[in-house]
């Protein structure tokens, strides 16, 4: 055997460093899987802990529970139905996707097909960063400034107009305190109009440019290229961004409880005060003496967590498909 | 931009003027949207400018109809917002790493990536309810500790996303260009990707700073506010967010006058991280 | 304690501050690699390969593009364990140890057997800290000692008069082939025993390859080396040893001129002569 030099250091240090690596490897590994873990367990732990402080409520008046709107927490009484709360979430959502969705669509097209290129930029970052201000800024815009504009404007024209015919006129019955389900739907439309713009937009660009130029070469004009090639091709992506700001204004809170005027009750009008599952919650969680009453707001939290998680992994499965199949 | 095709030959009137409609509204659409948001920054603006004085910063809020600032608001907003931050950033960019580094071909971390994302957008007043029965039942009372956690369970996701996506971007290569000198995983992630990623995370904390600092519905039955100057972390503790909400639906005019202020400071504050955020971003794909 | 030298080796190599370069006769068999196969999932892309690295000689391999010649890099130092379902069945042994053992250490095999890449990977670090980051990692040097190791190893790399005045500059500052030597740099200032190359060259300019091939050249004198290419001219100009590949076959295997002159496979002959590839 020929004897070689070791052209490394020492044999020793190195294997007091792989003893360490190994020891450091080993232990960083774990703590990033825990952090990992975590993330899982948190959404176990929401669900758990709902169902717990919901179950006080929800074992006393059962389905109940889901079909009555009275809502009376009077020490005295004590009876909680959740009708009129879940029936605010949905028909203000309702409200702010029927007119967010169309001016957001609006919005995005003007950005990625008509905007001049200078111009594109800096209204689609005030967009992306008015997504960012604050909901309870919304909420006291729309305390302050929409809701008596509003009220003006339904009391003295809306209500009026509609007085004799059929339908609306129960849709839109008055008066008008500017506080209501309508008022909340609209401040709502505003917050979620920049998210939804700003995701349309996004997903409108994943829509390779070959297939609108030879659109455009076949002499299509904008509005076909926007709804036979853009939609068509984007749609999948379009629906799951909407779901998104759906799931958004379904659980926010701020921006509601300030216009909605928090009374529950199931009314036809949508010029009538109403409530949110959020905006119940937001008002009353912290005075809640009561454990059944607690346990019933509880049990409203459990509700919209179960509505906004359907509506978001429904969303996020879209997505996910729309990525696939812009990467395929 | 009009195509050549169309000068070429005419279009068909219909045709044309459906178009005509089509981008008519989209205009609108763009016009009104901008019109309301900046309708909102203009009445922050408005309302907000005249009460912005050096005693917003130095005096503590008042009682009913007195005078007063915003100081303990301000303090226990900076205060929360630092724990929050302090206690999900290091989570957040742990199970962000376990996602893009030692766990990015388990079949874990597709569904952690799903769970985060919804968490991402889950309704911030339900993570108030678990805060609450999670820490101020137990504590036996309202505190800033369980503020900070309800923050903390915001920023998790945000940051969870911009680490792994970051991480995602840096290039396999440098991964094994330091592996080939010998450097162990642990050392490769923390002295090579981080540096490399380090831009991008900062932005995601930057955001995600600026979301909790606007928060109001998670604070609400957790940290529950206070009008008086308090540093105690198991005492409760005021928050810009909360003392607008008080103040605003109060009938107080000098409450009122306070809460535009504070909304315009916190509204300042946000898009200032965002747009610090944006530029860190640019920056980084510019080089 | 080195092996005197006795005979000249194959080709004439370039001597480096005028001292002849110590080779053995015929130079020790530093890396032998047995019956070596690799598998991508289901796809097997290495076949039974046998050949072994000489001590401080250069070996070359050459072969179309997917022949397996860069996995075969990518086994010497196990790098390809970064990523899932590949593995590695057979022997390569280091100094008779055969580091495919699970039980080898592989953060230290890497250190030993050091690799430089096809496009060039500073780390987002200084060009002092891309140099001293690999040596700390198992060393504790004084500053002092640090700082001659930095600069040595600069020299070595044909860096050192280039860069001596922005040491803490950005390495992503320096030009592609100076990035590349600072890569060259960072591997050799870990004392490794074998440098393996992958394509080191393919994505720089002239002047810049033949700076890295006369650096090649000398670190032959210390290092024991491979080299993967895509270009024959490189290959006969670096290497005493050449393997030729073919779809993750070894199908030939000597000593360079040989390979060149007078291929003995018919396929050999046809790539080197620019038939198909």
């Amino acid at each position: 055997m020929v004897n070689i030099p070791m052209s490394a250091v020492s044999i020793g240090g190195r294997d007091l460093a792989v003893r360490r690596f190994a020891a450091s490897d080993a232990f960083f590994r774990l703590l990033t899987r825990s952090a990992a873990y975590f993330v899982l367990t948190l959404l176990g732990g929401f669900l758990l802990t709902l169902v717990f402080g919901a179950w006080l409520a929800l074992s006393t008046f059962g389905i109940s529970f889901f079909t009555s709107q009275s809502w009376n927490p009077n020490p005295d009484i004590l009876k909680f139905g959740a009708l009129a709360p879940i029936y605010g979430t949905v028909v203000t959502s309702t409200v702010a996707m029927t007119l967010a969705l169309p001016v957001g669509l609006g919005i995005a097209v003007f950005l990625t097909e008509l905007c001049p290129l200078r111009l594109r930029r800096v209204i689609g970052t005030a967009i992306e960063l008015l997504a960012g201000v604050p909901s309870i800024i919304y909420g006291m815009w729309g305390l302050f400034v929409l809701a008596p504009v509003l009220q003006n404007l339904e009391n003295n024209y809306l209500v009026p107009a509609v007085s004799e015919i059929p339908i609306l006129s129960t849709i839109f019955a008055g008066p008008s305190y500017g506080q209501g389900i309508l008022t909340a739907g609209i401040i709502l439309a505003i917050m979620v109009l920049p998210f939804i713009a700003a995701v349309s937009r996004d997903v409108f660009q994943t829509v390779p440019p070959v297939l609108k130029e030879a659109a455009f070469g076949l002499g299509a004009t904008t509005r076909e290229v926007v709804t036979r090639v853009v939609l068509p091709y984007s749609r999948v992506g379009v629906i799951g961004g909407a779901m998104l700001a759906l799931g958004r204004a379904l659980g926010e809170t701020m921006a509601v409880t300030f216009v909605i005027g928090n009374d529950p009750k199931v009314r036809a009008s949508l010029l009538a005060p109403g409530t949110t599952i959020s905006s119940s919650i937001a008002n009353e969680f912290a005075e809640a003496k009561e454990a059944m009453h607690s346990s019933a707001l509880v049990a409203l939290g459990l509700i919209l967590f179960v509505i906004t998680l359907i509506v978001l992994a429904a969303a996020r499965l879209l997505l996910l498909r729309m990525n696939k199949q812009a990467g395929a | 931009m009009e195509p050549v095709a169309v000068r070429a030959r005419a279009l068909p009137a219909r045709r044309k003027s459906a178009n005509a409609v089509f981008q008519g509204l989209c205009y609108a659409a763009t016009a009104l949207g901008l019109t309301a948001l900046c309708l909102i920054l203009g009445s922050l603006l408005y309302n907000g400018v005249g009460g912005l004085s050096l005693r917003v910063f130095t005096e503590i809020t008042p009682g009913p109809g007195s005078q007063g600032g915003l100081l303990n608001a301000i303090v226990g907003s900076l205060i929360m917002t630092v724990l929050g931050v302090a206690v999900g950033t290091p989570i957040g960019i742990l199970a962000g790493t376990f996602m893009a580094e030692y766990g990015r071909y388990k079949r874990i971390t597709p569904v952690v990536r799903f769970i985060n994302d919804i968490l991402l957008s889950a309704p911030s007043i339900i993570i108030g309810l678990f805060v609450y029965e999670l820490v101020v039942v137990p504590m036996g009372g309202f505190s800033a500790l369980a503020g900070g956690a309800a923050l903390a369970i915001i920023v998790i996701p945000v940051v969870i996303r911009t680490t792994e996506d970051m991480l995602l971007l840096v290039p396999n290569q440098l991964r094994e260009a330091a592996a080939s000198i010998g450097a162990p995983r642990s050392v490769i992630i923390r002295s090579v990707c981080y540096k490399a990623a380090q831009a991008g995370i900062v932005t995601g904390v930057l955001l995600a700073v600026a979301r909790v600092s606007g928060e109001t519905a998670p604070l609400l039955f957790t940290a529950l506010g206070n009008l008086n100057f308090s540093l105690r972390l198991t005492s409760p503790m005021a928050s810009l967010p909360l003392t607008i909400n008080q103040f605003a639906s109060s009938a107080y005019p000098e409450w009122q006058s306070l809460a535009w202020t504070g909304a315009l400071i916190i509204t300042a504050a946000v898009l200032l991280l965002s747009i610090v955020a944006r530029v860190l971003v640019s920056k980084r794909s510019g080089r | 304690m080195s092996i005197s030298a006795t005979s000249a080796p194959i080709l004439p190599s370039i001597a480096t501050n005028g001292a002849p370069i110590p080779h053995a006769a015929p130079a020790r068999e530093k890396v032998k690699i047995e019956g070596l196969n690799f598998f991508y999932g289901q796809n097997q892309a290495l076949k039974d390969i046998t050949l072994s690295l000489r001590e401080n000689q250069v070996t070359a391999f050459i072969g179309p593009s997917g022949c397996g010649k860069s996995t075969l890099l990518r086994v010497l130092n196990r790098i390809y364990e970064l990523y899932p379902n590949q593995r590695a069945e057979g022997r390569v042994l280091l100094d008779g140890e055969d580091i495919l053992d699970p039980k080898q250490d592989r953060n230290v095999l890497r250190a030993r057997i050091g690799m430089v890449f096809q496009k060039p990977t500073p780390f987002p670090m200084t060009i002092y800290e891309n140099i001293a980051f690999g040596v700390r990692l198992y060393e504790n040097l004084p500053r002092a000692e640090m700082n001659d190791r930095v600069e040595h190893a600069l020299r070595g790399a044909a860096l050192w008069t280039e860069v001596k005045d922005k040491l803490h500059a950005s390495g992503t500052s320096l030009s592609g082939g100076q990035q590349q030597r600072l890569c060259i740099a960072r591997t050799v200032a870990v004392k490794p025993e074998v440098i393996l190359f992958d394509e080191p060259c393919s994505a720089l300019d002239p002047i810049s390859t033949s700076r890295i091939e006369e650096l090649i050249d000398e670190l032959s004198s210390s290092y024991t080396i491979a080299i993967v290419t895509h270009n024959m001219q490189q290959a006969a100009r670096v290497s005493e040893h050449t393997a030729f590949m073919y779809l993750g076959e070894l199908v030939e295997f000597g000593d360079t001129q040989a390979i060149f002159t007078a291929p003995k496979k018919k396929q050999t002959e046809q790539y080197i002569t620019g038939r198909f590839g």
